[in-house]
C-alpha cells in the first residue's frame, strides 16, 4: 500500500533472504546472445544443410547455437545469478560502469531464461530432424527477443508468463482463498 | 558459396536487425500510453484483493506478475505518486494469485494500471510502465473533477 517515503526505494529489491542483482547484468548477457545468434543465422544461411543429421550437427552455426541453449538452460536451472555472463559482467564491466541505482529481483531474468531455452532447445530439435529452415526460423526468432531485451528493455517473458496465467496453465486456478 | 547467396545473406541479416529495432521502437513508444476513460466501467471494492475501500481521491489500481521486471519499476513510481497526495492509495494484484482478474480486466501486458476515482469508475488506463509525470497528470485530473 502507500506506506513507502519517495526517498526510499526497498521494492526494486528482491524478497527478503535474496539478493538483488544488477538490472544491467542481463541485458548485458542478452546483448552478447544476440550478437552470437546473428552469427548462428549468418552461418546457416551460408551453409548448405547437411544430409545426415551427423553432418547436421557438426555445422558451425548449430555448434555455436548449441552452445547458446545449453547456456539457456545452465541460467534457466541455476540461476540468473550463476550465469557465465553474469560472471563476465561482475568481472569486467560492473567494475567500469557507475554502482546500480536499483538492484532487480533475480526471478524474472531466470525466468526468460527459461523462454529461451525452450525457443533454443525447439530449433536444435527441428535442425537435427533435418527440418528446413527450423534453425534459421528459431535463431531468429530468439535474436529478436534477445535484441529487444538488450537494446530497449523489452520483456518477452513477462508477456508469454501472462499468457499462459491466462491460459490457466500457471498460477493458481482456484477461486480467491482470501 | 556464391556471390548470390553472400549478398542473400547479408541483406536478410540487415533486414533482420532492421526489423527488431522498428518493433523495438513501436514498443517503446506504446509504453506508458494512457488510455483515458470516463466511461461507466464500475470496479467494486471485492473485485480488486487488498483494498478495503477506495481512496476518497484516487486508487492506482497495478495488475503485475512475479516475473515481471518493469513491474517493479512501476511499483515504484506509483507508490511514490500515492504518497505525494493523501487521498490517494496505490495496490499491486499480482495476478499469479488471481489470474481470474486478468480476464476480467481484459489485462495484456505486465504491467498494466487502473486509474479508480472515488467511486471505483476506472478514469484511465496505462499500459506497460508507468511514466510519473504522466501518472500525476491523471491524479490531477480526476482530483479536479
Amino acid at each position: 500500500m502507500s506506506s513507502a517515503k519517495p526517498s526510499t526505494k526497498p521494492s526494486l529489491a528482491a524478497k527478503p533472504g535474496q539478493r538483488g542483482i544488477d538490472p544491467r547484468g542481463p541485458r548485458f548477457g542478452a546483448g552478447i546472445t544476440a550478437a552470437l545468434l546473428l552469427i548462428v543465422v549468418a552461418l546457416s544461411l551460408l551453409t548448405p544443410v547437411g544430409a545426415t543429421a551427423i553432418s547436421r550437427a557438426s555445422e558451425p552455426g548449430f555448434i555455436v547455437f548449441a552452445i547458446i541453449t545449453i547456456l539457456f538452460g545452465w541460467g534457466a536451472i541455476a540461476g540468473i545469478q550463476r550465469h557465465p555472463y553474469g560472471a563476465v559482467f561482475r568481472a569486467l564491466v560492473s567494475p567500469r560502469l557507475r554502482p546500480p541505482t536499483e538492484l532487480e529481483d533475480p526471478i524474472p531474468p531466470t525466468f526468460s531464461q527459461g523462454v529461451g531455452f525452450v525457443i533454443t532447445l525447439a530449433g536444435v530439435t527441428l535442425h537435427l530432424l533435418g527440418v528446413p529452415f527450423g534453425l534459421l526460423i528459431t535463431a531468429s526468432a530468439a535474436f529478436i527477443a534477445a535484441f529487444l531485451n538488450s537494446v530497449f528493455g523489452y520483456c518477452l517473458g513477462c508477456q508469454i508468463y501472462l499468457l499462459l496465467l491466462r491460459a490457466g496453465i500457471l498460477g493458481r486456478t482456484a477461486a480467491p482463498t482470501t | 558459396m556464391t556471390a548470390e547467396t553472400v549478398v542473400v545473406s547479408l541483406v536478410t541479416l540487415v533486414a533482420l536487425v532492421a526489423l527488431s529495432t522498428v518493433i523495438g521502437l513501436l514498443w517503446r513508444a506504446r509504453q506508458g500510453q494512457v488510455t483515458q476513460s470516463g466511461d461507466e466501467t464500475v470496479v467494486k471494492v471485492r473485485d480488486v484483493p487488498g483494498v478495503a475501500r477506495f481512496a476518497p481521491g484516487a486508487t492506482l489500481v497495478q495488475f503485475s506478475t512475479q516475473v515481471c521486471a518493469p513491474c517493479r519499476a512501476t511499483h515504484t513510481v506509483l507508490e511514490t505518486a500515492a504518497s505525494e497526495y493523501a487521498n490517494v492509495t496505490h495496490v499491486d494484484v499480482d495476478l499469479t494469485q488471481r489470474p481470474d482478474i486478468a480476464k476480467r480486466f481484459r489485462v495484456m501486458q505486465t504491467p498494466t494500471t487502473l486509474i479508480l476515482d472515488s467511486k471505483g469508475r476506472v478514469r484511465a488506463r496505462i499500459g506497460g510502465a508507468a511514466r510519473p509525470g504522466s501518472v500525476r497528470a491523471e491524479i490531477d485530473r480526476i482530483l479536479a473533477t
